[in-house]
C-alpha cells in the first residue's frame, strides 16, 4: 500500500480479497438461486447457501476509498484520489493530461 | 404498403441470430440466471485497487538489520532531541513518589 494504511482502508483490502476468493461460488449460487427453470427447493437451497456467505464477500461491501490518504468521501473514482490529493497531484502535474482549467 | 410478417418467422430468424451469435434463445423472457454467468468477474481489478505497498528505509532496516542502513531523517530527529535535551528542554524526569506528582499539587 502506498499511501496512508487506517483501519478503514485495510478493512476493504479485507473485503476486496473476500470478494475475489468466493466471487466464482457466489456466481454459481446466484446463478442457482435466480434461475426459474430450476425447481423451488433448489432454489431455495442456494439461497440459503447465498446467505450463509460472510459480510465480506459481497461486491456491496467494497468502497472505493483515497489511495492516498484513505478518505471515503470526495472521491474522483477515475484517478482513486479524494478530491484534495487530486488537486495536490493536478497541480503538480502528477495526473497526465489533467490541467487546471482558466478561460 | 407494408406487410405484416408472420409471427413464426420472426421467431424463427431470432432462433436463428441465435445460434449465429452465440446467445441462448429464450422466446419467453423466462429469467435463467444467465446474466450470472455472462457478467466479467470484478473481484481480479477490485483486488488491483490500492498500490501495492512501497518499501520506505525503517522496513528494510526492519526486514534486514544487519544492512546497517542510515536513515537521514530519524538521524536529523535524533540529533535535533539531543540537542534539546542539552538545553534543558528535554521530556520531564518522572516522579519518584505521590508526593513529587505534580498532580498531588494540583487544585481540587
Amino acid at each position: 500500500m502506498g499511501g496512508r494504511l487506517n483501519a478503514r482502508v485495510a478493512r476493504d483490502i479485507a473485503a476486496r480479497n473476500g470478494v475475489n476468493h468466493n466471487e466464482v461460488l457466489r456466481r454459481a449460487y446466484l446463478f442457482v438461486a435466480r434461475n426459474q427453470t430450476l425447481s423451488p427447493s433448489v432454489r431455495y437451497q442456494a439461497q440459503l447457501q447465498l446467505n450463509n456467505f460472510g459480510r465480506y464477500t459481497r461486491p456491496g461491501t467494497v468502497k472505493n476509498r483515497c489511495t492516498e490518504t484513505g478518505r471515503g468521501r470526495g472521491i474522483l473514482s477515475e484517478f482513486g484520489l479524494c478530491r484534495f490529493q487530486f488537486r495536490l497531484k493536478a497541480l503538480n502535474n502528477e495526473l497526465p493530461g489533467v490541467k487546471k482549467a482558466s478561460w | 404498403m407494408s406487410r405484416v410478417v408472420a409471427p413464426a418467422r420472426l421467431a424463427a430468424l431470432t432462433k436463428l441470430r441465435c445460434s449465429i451469435f452465440n446467445t441462448s434463445y429464450n422466446p419467453s423472457s423466462v429469467r435463467t440466471g444467465a446474466k450470472y454467468l455472462k457478467a466479467r468477474l470484478r473481484g481480479p481489478s477490485m483486488v488491483k485497487y490500492y498500490p501495492p505497498k512501497t518499501f520506505t528505509i525503517q522496513d528494510i532496516n526492519r526486514m534486514f538489520p544487519e544492512m546497517n542502513l542510515v536513515d537521514e531523517a530519524e538521524e536529523t530527529r535524533l540529533e535535533d532531541l539531543r540537542a534539546l535535551k542539552v538545553r534543558g528542554k528535554g521530556p520531564p524526569k518522572k516522579a519518584k513518589t505521590a508526593a513529587d506528582s505534580r498532580r498531588a499539587a494540583r487544585k481540587k
